[in-house]
């Protein structure tokens, strides 16, 4: 009993406050999808986000972009793609290359509302993006006022799954993250729409995709074989 | 889930609008479908949908990649159709038709748009243009016939199989003498052998009386055991003759024939009515005159090429390799046949040419430096690739000699290579034009120049000496001493394994080639220049694989392996993590050189340029799928050699 309690307790705390889609979304969690898992049947969620900086701690969420991934399908209609008001006249540099300029727009959305747009559609899905543990901690750094508490999906960065697909060995030369640019160019995709939240989404999409087909050659198949680290 | 923009659906608009039946579609309803649109990626060799299935709503764009559309018939696969960027495919529901009558499966890795097409299978029927399209299409589809059989031979028009012309002479029937000359068993030594003599043939065939074969006499035999004094002339032949004889069908080929006389050890085969030895005699062939049936034949050739004392003769036969190389090409022998013969060839070109010269240099009295030296072919003659006559790449590799003799002897050696090379031109070997030729002093040095200047290559990759690595790499020797250039191979390999960082520039130029495709999977043609608006298969396509193969079997320290296709084998055999790359990369290079022989001969010149626009689309297809391992080759040279961090 004491443990069950204490058990309880522990899961409750971060249940205690925040808005109704965060509880619903925490509730998620009480079942954690099984390793076993088969590819095909995991769902994922690729998504992106466009920011200010590169400083989770300071800069903003400028737009986010997701699709859905699942049974080796990206599906469109199931996509998310919202750009978020701005209220200050903090001109970035990353806004320069993003071209989202701080004016208001008609169809932004408020940061709440975004996050918990967001936040419905991933639910309890594995997250993928390229150096996603990046975009998981702006989205954290907005939450946490809101919620709490940040996102508890378990994750998939696809510039590591790049490397455990081709492992490197030879020369040695300081190892560093591989750009998306470098991968599209590597698994010939069309780096479309680069630069935009929804485009680097479905790009990632794509990118994940096609390495995901090679680690089914080497015996990727749940998963649990997914998010072991090598 | 609200969309706010879209971003992504409005660039599969884009793609679609552009392809039938969509290009045909209301712009709003379009727009609404290319929301709805799910993309789907299949692995290469997966089924999407099968023969006699029944279909679901939804119809298939190729976004990216190949689908082959095949009929299953019994055990064989016939492939009706191949389905590229735009096409779109799976179409029966939308006529209502029962089962997919056709298997639909990707060829290589592929991206494709299923379009759910249950709201509009309505709308569309009832516009007449859609309706049009998808009856047409539809109709199409089943008309195109290709067999999945021919799969390695779709480079050629399909009529050229049937073509008679082309048979491999082993197979060609055989003309036996149609008159044997017989003799019974009771006749003198003596009087057979002036009946042979008479008749000018090494063989007489002793029979019965009734023409049946009871055994055969042969020039050996009258050596053998009649000259010795064995046997004297007045004896009956049945004292010398061999029995029983071997006989055999009159159908037969020279193959057969040839097989016959090595497993019975005899250099005479008699042919009878039947093929036994209980039915008259009808004729006899000899080996030699197998030989006379084989003119085309590669070691005829080569002995020929050994008999001949012009560059005219040489030149002649080297042309009539070149129709040997023509047949070989439409018979599909495969390719690494083809190549140890056509390098047999001209090493035997070569090395007669050398022979010849220094012949000359001796006649003229100019005397030899008392050093071995050898002589090295490189680029493509030295990876035994050399299908038609390119240009001579060569270099000279003499022993060292005391500093006072260096003089005399780099004289004589470049002289004797200025002989070489202009005899070799005269033979139809165009002069290199970088002038990577043995008769450039540059290239004409004693062992310790050349270790030393590949060692400079080797510690100084300035991007000149990597453009020489290249070509110089890849040399072999083909006349005088093998054990200089043994020696020089063993100076590489250590100076490489002190200086891993060459690799890397060796694999950073190897990725400077040119892409064959364009990001719209078409083919990349020189913008400008003498062979504007045409496809260069050796840059875009050849070298990339080379390069790759150079630098992967360097890495691995194989040495005196040159041929592309034997180093990505033997690679294969190395990493079986990414053996099926490396086969695959093999048999692309197969693929590119036999088309590139083909395309060659057709026109005339090297076949390095062509018109992308003169190919069939299954020509287009075999191309564009033999470029697939280059790419991924790519990756692994970038991925392997961390070549994204070395700018």
């Amino acid at each position: 009993m004491w443990f069950f309690r204490s058990n309880k307790k522990r899961n409750a705390e971060p249940e205690g406050d925040g808005p109704a889609f965060w509880k619903d979304y925490l509730r998620l969690f009480r079942t954690p999808l099984p390793a076993q898992t088969p590819i095909q049947e995991v769902p994922f969620v690729v998504f992106d986000t466009e920011t200010t900086g590169v400083d989770p701690a300071k800069d903003r969420i400028l737009s986010i972009g997701a699709v859905r991934v699942r049974n080796w399908q990206i599906d469109i209609s199931g996509s998310l793609e919202c750009t978020i008001a701005r209220h200050d006249s903090n001109t970035s540099p990353a806004v320069v290359i993003h071209g989202i300029l701080p004016k208001e727009r008609p169809n932004d959305l408020e940061e709440r509302e975004a996050l918990e747009k967001f936040v419905l559609m991933i639910g309890n899905s594995v997250l993928v993006g390229h150096h996603v543990g990046f975009d998981i901690a702006v989205i954290n750094q907005a939450l946490k006022p809101l919620t709490g508490s940040g996102l508890k999906n378990k994750r998939v960065d696809t510039g590591a799954l790049s490397k455990r697909v081709n492992p490197v060995s030879g020369p040695v030369y300081p190892a560093g993250p591989l750009s998306l640019d470098d991968l599209c160019k590597q698994y010939r995709i069309r780096p479309s729409d680069r630069h935009t939240a929804a485009g680097d989404a479905f790009i990632t999409a794509t990118l994940f995709l096609k390495l995901l087909s090679r680690l089914r050659n080497r015996g990727v198949h749940n998963l649990g074989d997914l998010l072991r680290r090598r | 889930m609200i969309r706010m923009a879209n971003t992504i659906s409005t660039r599969i608009h884009d793609f679609l609008k552009d392809y039938p039946p969509f290009s045909l579609l209301d712009p709003h309803q379009l727009a609404e479908l290319s929301a709805s649109v799910t993309v789907q990626y299949c692995r290469p060799n997966e089924v999407i949908f099968r023969q006699g299935e029944k279909p679901e709503q939804r119809i298939f764009v190729v976004r990216e990649g190949a689908v082959q559309m095949v009929r299953q018939e019994d055990d064989r696969e016939i492939l009706v159709e191949q389905c590229d960027e735009g096409d779109v495919f799976g179409i029966r529901p939308l006529i209502n038709e029962d089962n997919y009558a056709l298997t639909a499966k990707a060829v290589e890795e592929t991206l494709l748009y299923v379009v759910s097409v249950e709201k509009y299978q309505e709308t569309w029927n009832a516009n007449p243009k859609i309706a049009y399209y998808l009856a047409s299409s539809f109709a199409e589809g089943l008309r195109r016939n290709y067999d999945t059989h021919f799969k390695n031979r779709l480079f050629l028009d399909q009529d050229r199989y049937i073509d008679g012309h082309f048979h491999l002479v082993e197979v060609q029937s055989l003309e036996y003498s149609k008159a044997p000359v017989t003799c019974s068993s009771r006749i003198p030594i003596q009087i057979a052998a002036g009946l042979m003599a008479r008749e000018e043939v090494s063989s007489i065939v002793v029979v019965d009386e009734k023409q049946h074969p009871i055994g055969i006499i042969t020039d050996k035999d009258l050596r053998r055991k009649v000259a010795t004094g064995l046997v004297p002339i007045h004896q009956p032949v049945e004292q010398i003759m061999a029995h029983p004889v071997v006989t055999s069908k009159k159908e037969m080929t020279v193959a057969d024939a040839q097989m016959d006389m090595v497993k019975h050890r005899i250099h005479h085969l008699v042919m009878t009515e039947d093929g036994t030895p209980d039915t008259p005699v009808v004729g006899v062939i000899s080996e030699h005159d197998l030989l006379v049936v084989q003119g085309n034949n590669p070691a005829v050739m080569i002995r020929e090429i050994r008999r001949s004392r012009k560059a005219a003769e040489l030149k002649n036969i080297r042309q009539q390799a070149e129709s040997l190389l023509q047949k070989y090409l439409y018979q599909e022998v495969s390719i690494s046949y083809i190549s140890s013969v056509m390098t047999e060839i001209n090493d035997a070109l070569i090395t007669q040419v050398i022979r010849l010269c220094e012949e000359t240099m001796e006649e003229e009295a100019v005397k030899p430096p008392g050093v071995p030296y050898c002589w090295l072919t490189l680029g493509s003659e030295g990876r035994e690739e050399q299908l038609l006559r390119t240009d001579q790449d060569s270099a000279l590799l003499f022993g060292d000699v005391p500093e006072e003799e260096y003089p005399a002897a780099k004289a004589y050696f470049l002289t004797l290579a200025g002989r070489v090379s202009t005899m070799l031109n005269e033979c139809g070997f165009d002069y290199c034009p970088g002038d990577m030729m043995a008769s450039n002093a540059k290239w004409c040095l004693s062992l310790s120049e050349w270790k030393e200047q590949f060692g400079k290559w080797i510690f100084e990759p300035v991007p000149e000496a990597i453009l020489h690595c290249e070509i110089f790499f890849d040399f072999r020797p083909v006349y005088g001493d093998t054990s200089l250039a043994a020696a020089l191979t063993d100076h590489i390999f250590e100076s490489v394994g002190r200086q891993t960082i060459f690799l890397s520039f060796l694999a950073k130029a190897a990725l400077q080639n040119p892409a064959p495709l364009t990001f719209f999977r078409g083919f990349v043609v020189e913008r400008s220049g003498e062979h504007k608006d045409e496809f260069d298969i050796k840059a875009r396509a050849m070298m990339p694989l080379a390069d790759a193969a150079r630098v992967l079997i360097l890495s691995a320290r194989v040495g005196r392996i040159n041929n592309t296709i034997k180093r990505f084998e033997k690679l294969a055999e190395l990493e079986p993590s990414n053996a099926e790359l490396f086969q695959q990369a093999a048999d692309s290079y197969g693929i590119l050189m036999r088309y590139r022989a083909l395309q060659g001969i057709r026109n005339h010149n090297s076949g390095r340029y062509f018109n992308p626009s003169e190919l069939s689309k299954m020509e287009r297809i075999n191309l564009r799928n033999s470029f697939q391992p280059i790419q991924e080759l790519q990756s692994l040279l970038n991925m392997r050699y961390q070549l994204a961090y070395m700018r």
